[in-house]
């Protein structure tokens, strides 16, 4: 679904990535995990085309991302939804005018009572009811924000879900609540998902497969298990300060 | 020198930027719902300040004008006088800054959040071109309601110092609005108005810009916010120059 074939990107000096392999099969949870500075956020932007590679190929459902310009482009990223770290709600507009946007925008000629009902049918997925269509983004707690925008994120029957960073700066139970979020949303709508993560716990918990990204090349790639079991140091030592806490 | 560079830089983007804008003015989708909101709240919530300034500028200039031109018995001239500074020069300039300071720094800072918040880049994921959707509205509602504002400033200023005039200043009514008839042109008032248009396309630009480019927390929204104004207010004055040197020259 995803193949990403040695990638590089430097800004100016700094070599960010350099040759990344992933291969994220269809239906399936791919957790990227790095610390602060790895490269993870600018990785996930390849995926979606909001960066060019300097070389390498990004192939999702067999389109060449970085060869797309303009309309193909536009076209193309209706394959996606992005979960964004901060939720990134529209803070102008209603719950239910958030969620209703990306159909709104794509299929103009959608009828309103179809977008009023297929924005009903995300929220419920994420636990949400009618009741907050009307509220506005800074009316929500956190944890509701993050499920609205995830809501926000399927309601155009994506094929890819990425995640950026799902659960950084959120409590324990938002957390847990949010990691069953992403595993609800590969077997309900048998979404193919990307996460970006430094939450070692998180990752275990969803991932059917993980890579680790370290100084730009990845240390690590295999199911949790695997990865587990890598006897690369960078990979060990991040581990170890977890798995030694369990 | 760095400085230098850094600032022809942005310049650059600026005009990239500008050309983005105009690019995307012509492109479907068209959002006339967007831009009516846009007029509404750069244009209908700035009626307000935009009145008061003028009307309060239109009294002073009465008052001055009178002051001035009484000292050799020419005060029969002060609506004419008052009447052609602010059609052609002091409506659409007040006006532009009286908008830069209450709608262009709130453009900045709406924008400036979304970008540091993660709303543009959303935006973008979600197949909407954020130029399209938030600098378009805006730039059309500011050429149509700069002008507008500009006319209610010409209107409320000229009462401002009609009321000084005849009944604190004591000048006759009728030569008060006979000289101003002979005196200002429908083509002076056109004057302001082209100017208006101008700037309000200048401020839309530069505000949107600087809010569109934000980078870094509330603090770098602020700094963006501080810069938008400072920008637009600076170029007003030195588009309205270019503009009177183009059009009036020298006048001989």
């Amino acid at each position: 679904m995803i193949e990403i074939r040695d990638l590089h990107k430097s800004f100016g000096d700094h070599h960010v990535l350099e040759g990344i392999d992933i291969t994220v099969d269809k239906g399936t949870t791919f957790v990227v995990l790095g610390g602060s500075g790895s490269g993870k956020t600018v990785l996930m932007k390849h995926v979606i085309g909001l960066l060019l590679p300097d070389s390498g190929t990004v192939v999702v459902n067999e389109i060449d991302i970085p060869s797309l310009r303009g309309r193909e482009l536009t076209e193309a990223r209706a394959m996606f939804g992005m979960v964004f770290q901060g939720a990134a709600l529209f803070d102008s507009m209603t719950i239910f005018e958030n969620v209703a946007f990306p159909l709104r925008e794509r299929e103009r000629s959608m009828k309103a009572a179809e977008v009023r009902r297929r924005v009903i049918e995300k929220l419920k997925v994420v636990d949400l009811d009618e009741d907050v269509l009307g509220r506005f983004p800074s009316e929500l707690s956190g944890g509701m924000r993050k499920r609205v925008a995830l809501a926000r994120a399927v309601v155009h029957d994506p094929k890819v879900v990425l995640y950026d960073e799902p659960t950084t700066g959120l409590d324990p139970i938002t957390t847990a609540y949010v990691d069953e979020m992403i595993m609800q949303a590969k077997v309900k709508l048998g979404v193919t998902s990307m996460v970006i993560s430094h939450d070692i716990a998180s990752a275990f918990k969803v991932a059917d497969k993980i890579a680790v990204l370290y100084d730009g090349h990845i240390a690590a790639q295999g199911t949790p298990e695997e990865v587990r079991r890598s006897e690369h140091p960078y990979v060990q030592r991040y581990l170890s300060m977890w798995f030694e806490k369990q | 020198m760095r400085r230098l560079r850094g600032w022809f830089e942005d310049f650059g983007r600026l005009i990239f930027f500008a050309g983005e804008t105009l690019a995307w003015t012509v492109r479907p989708p068209f959002r006339p719902e967007l831009v009516l909101a846009q007029m509404a709240a750069i244009g209908v919530g700035s009626i307000f300040i935009v009145a008061t300034t003028g009307f309060f500028s239109g009294m002073v200039l009465g008052l001055q004008g009178n002051y001035a031109m009484r000292q050799f018995g020419a005060e029969g001239y002060v609506g004419g006088s008052v009447a052609i500074s602010l059609a052609r020069e002091l409506a659409p300039v007040l006006t532009a800054l009286m908008v830069i300071g209450r709608s262009g720094s709130a453009i900045a800072t709406e924008l400036g959040t979304m970008r540091v918040t993660e709303q543009i880049d959303a935006m973008e994921t979600m197949a909407v071109n954020p130029v399209q959707y938030l600098a378009v509205p805006r730039f059309l509602a500011s050429l149509a309601m700069f002008p507008f504002l500009t006319m209610l400033f010409d209107a409320i200023g000229y009462a401002g110092a009609y009321l000084m005039g005849i009944f604190v200043a004591g000048i006759p009514a009728g030569p008060f609005i006979e000289h101003t008839r002979s005196f200002v042109n429908p083509a002076d008032v056109v004057h302001g108005l082209v100017k208006a248009i101008a700037f309000g396309g200048v401020v839309a630009l530069i505000t949107t810009y600087r809010g569109y480019h934000a980078v870094g927390g509330a603090t770098g929204v602020g700094e963006g916010t501080t810069r938008a104004v400072v920008m637009s207010s600076i170029s007003i004055l030195v588009v309205d120059y270019a503009l009177t040197l183009v059009t009036v020259g020298a006048g001989r």
